[in-house]
């Protein structure tokens, strides 16, 4: 039996006040657990998978937060459950969601857990993306329930994860302590060298040619939800892979979101994901790949075949 | 039929910056004069300290860099055979002052190393990051996933001090813990195990969610640097220091096991002080009703050095002749999240 996503859910900042990762993760999150009609204790590990995060907070795991949110294994002594609750940060840039669903399987296929909540969020650590023009991403925040299926040959197939061994082209996030001062809570740095866009693509165009290959995957019957490290992304790959235009998708922003508040981040896969089922075409295709594209560079790509088709 | 597989420490690797500083020095060097016997209370004697110089390659990459490479120099293994390479460094620090969010540290690493292939991804688990790495290698490895990987961790932690040592006023200050830490840098690969007597038994962690807000780690408010703000009275309290015997305990019950019956030689508690891991051994001996086995330490030395702490105690051990290969282990994690658990290994061929 293969993982498959028992639940799916994304969550925007609902004012204009500071967001939180944390926030956004765990709402996510509860709305999954609400959809899947389970218990916060029904997790046995959770894996946050956010990048940018309030304050630049480096401790604890912002997952041990989010999991005191969502109110997963709170206090073992107290209310011991069984097997107790566990969470870490997987942090890997655009390509987090994916490496957390090869460990989410392979803890699924060990017996460590029967469910792995993946969150992924994002904030601007001053507090809004939308006041910082120099930052590229959105405000958001995403979760996927992840399960054992029941039905043979669906859910989600190997994870293919390929690194470019170029480092001048690439997206750098970071702190510099020593120019923040005492601001150093409120600022970040993202910066992409002059050609990373057009590497990335050709990075991500050979890992995509390298997964169909090696995983027996028909590009031409299968839908690729891309990330979306640039608006064109998803176009530019279509092209370069000589593939239907429709047929690869990236992201947009959820509702109610400023088109200059940036690009969705880690959290791309599982807004694609929902906006491919919301909008009938997960359902018309009825395999999916996923492809998530960023700093590194690194590139990683799984296929999906839901469920119930 | 084959069995489902295990996972063992096939090497371990370390760096240790060479610059030394005595307790009395970092004391010295606080604003505010302290009314407190640092030393007395910590255990701390020294601990090491990372060269800020940028050709000195002692920032948190650089030094995790270096830790990975005397690794691999143990092991079978060269840095093209690796599979999968985790870091775990909670302060990713490169270029001098630069605190890394984006690529991670393991893309790096693994570039620098030479593990082209290889699975990539940061963890971040405060002081338990390593385990979690450990952890998690060892279920890749198990799911079949992987074939082996490293887990890999440089920590320069006494930034934290540093902080600490211009703000604080007390003892009760929430940055005290701060100046108890120590710079390093650890490794460690995996493989399948293929002998019972070369192997980790059970790697088993938790997290108790209602706790993660007593350590706090962000940039300081006040002055340039990162500073880490904890409750030490809330998070030292004798009732989050029960959890690990409790869900240790729960978990060999399930098998009808008892804590005596592991027949442990060695525990390697998370190095937070002298009095804190002494502590802890005769809470768990009262717990579980029976004597700890030894337990080994560097913290005299080395400080608390975070995410490395348990490992740095195996490759000093080790090293040294001070414990025995062929072993019995039980390794304690204790961390902001709050996060225990217990991993149990027989270490009989690791190469240090």
């Amino acid at each position: 039996m293969g993982m498959i996503i028992m639940a799916a859910s994304t969550a925007v900042p609902q004012s204009d006040a500071d967001a939180s990762s944390v926030a956004l993760a765990a709402k996510a999150a509860q709305d999954c657990l609400a959809t899947a009609g389970l218990l916060p204790e029904a997790v046995g590990v959770l894996i946050n998978t956010g990048v940018y995060r309030e304050s630049n907070t480096f401790e604890p795991a912002m997952a041990a937060l989010v999991q005191k949110e969502v109110g997963i294994n709170l206090d073992y002594l107290a209310h011991p459950v069984p097997g107790g609750g566990f969470s870490f940060d997987l942090m890997n840039g655009a390509c987090g969601v994916l490496n957390a669903v090869q460990v989410a399987r392979a803890l699924l296929e060990t017996n460590s857990t029967k469910r792995v909540l993946v969150t992924a969020a994002d904030v601007h650590p001053g507090g809004r993306a939308g006041r910082d023009d120099a930052y590229p991403y959105a405000d958001l925040g995403a979760a996927w329930l992840l399960a054992k299926g029941t039905e043979p040959d669906t859910g989600f197939g190997q994870v293919l994860l390929r690194g470019s061994d170029n480092c001048g082209a690439t997206t750098a996030g970071y702190l510099d302590i020593s120019a923040a001062g005492p601001r150093g809570r409120h600022q970040i740095t993202v910066q992409r060298d002059a050609d990373w866009a057009e590497h990335l693509l050709d990075l991500t165009a050979a890992t995509v040619t390298e997964y169909a290959r090696t995983q027996d995957v028909d590009l031409n019957r299968t839908l690729v939800v891309c990330s979306r490290p640039t608006p064109d992304f998803a176009a530019r790959l279509a092209q370069r892979l000589a593939l239907d235009p429709e047929a690869v998708v990236a992201p947009d922003l959820p509702g109610g979101q400023s088109p200059h508040s940036g690009e969705p981040h880690t959290a791309a896969p599982v807004l694609g994901y929902l906006q491919a089922v919301e909008g009938g075409l997960a359902e018309a295709y009825g395999q999916m790949l996923f492809v998530a594209a960023g700093a590194g560079p690194s590139t990683a790509c799984v296929s999906y075949h839901p469920q119930g088709r | 039929m084959r069995t489902t597989p295990s996972s063992r420490f096939e090497a371990l690797g370390a760096y240790l910056p060479s610059t030394v500083l005595a307790t009395t020095d970092l004391v010295a060097q606080m604003t505010g004069a302290p009314e407190f016997d640092l030393e007395r209370i910590t255990g701390v004697a020294e601990r090491r300290v990372y060269n800020p110089s940028p050709g000195s390659g002692e920032d948190s990459l650089g030094m995790a860099l270096k830790a990975a490479q005397d690794c691999l120099g143990n092991s079978r293994y060269t840095a093209g055979d690796l599979d999968v390479v985790i870091s775990t460094s909670i302060g990713r620090f490169k270029d001098g002052d630069c605190m890394y969010f984006e690529p991670s540290f393991a893309r790096m690493l693994a570039r620098e190393l030479g593990a082209r292939s290889a699975i990539h991804f940061d963890v971040s688990n405060a002081c338990a990051g390593m385990m979690t790495g450990v952890y998690l290698l060892d279920r890749l490895i198990r799911a079949g996933v992987v074939r082996n990987g490293l887990v890999v961790s440089g920590e320069q932690t006494t930034r934290v001090a540093q902080t600490a040592a211009r703000e604080i006023a007390d003892s009760y200050d929430p940055q005290f813990a701060s100046l108890s830490v120590g710079d390093s840098a650890a490794a460690v690969i995996l493989d399948e195990s293929v002998d019972e007597a070369d192997r980790i038994h059970y790697v088993e962690l938790m997290t108790c969610a209602e706790y993660s807000h007593l350590c706090m780690g962000m940039p300081s408010d006040r002055t340039q640097g990162i500073a880490l703000y904890t409750d030490n009275r809330q998070m030292h309290k004798e009732d989050r220091l029960r959890m690990w015997p409790s869900f240790h305990g729960d978990l060999l019950a399930k098998n009808g096991r008892t804590f005596a019956d592991e027949r442990f030689d060695y525990i390697v508690q998370h190095q937070v002080g002298t009095r804190f891991i002494e502590f802890v051994d005769r809470m768990a001996e009262s717990e579980f009703g029976t004597q700890m086995p030894e337990s080994l330490a560097v913290v005299e030395e080395l400080g608390n050095t975070a995410t490395t702490s348990h490992f740095l105690v195996l490759h000093q051990h080790l090293k040294a002749g001070t414990a025995r290969q062929g072993a019995k282990f039980l390794l304690v994690p204790a961390a902001s999240g709050v996060v225990t658990g217990a991993l149990s290994a027989t270490i009989s061929n690791l190469g240090v």
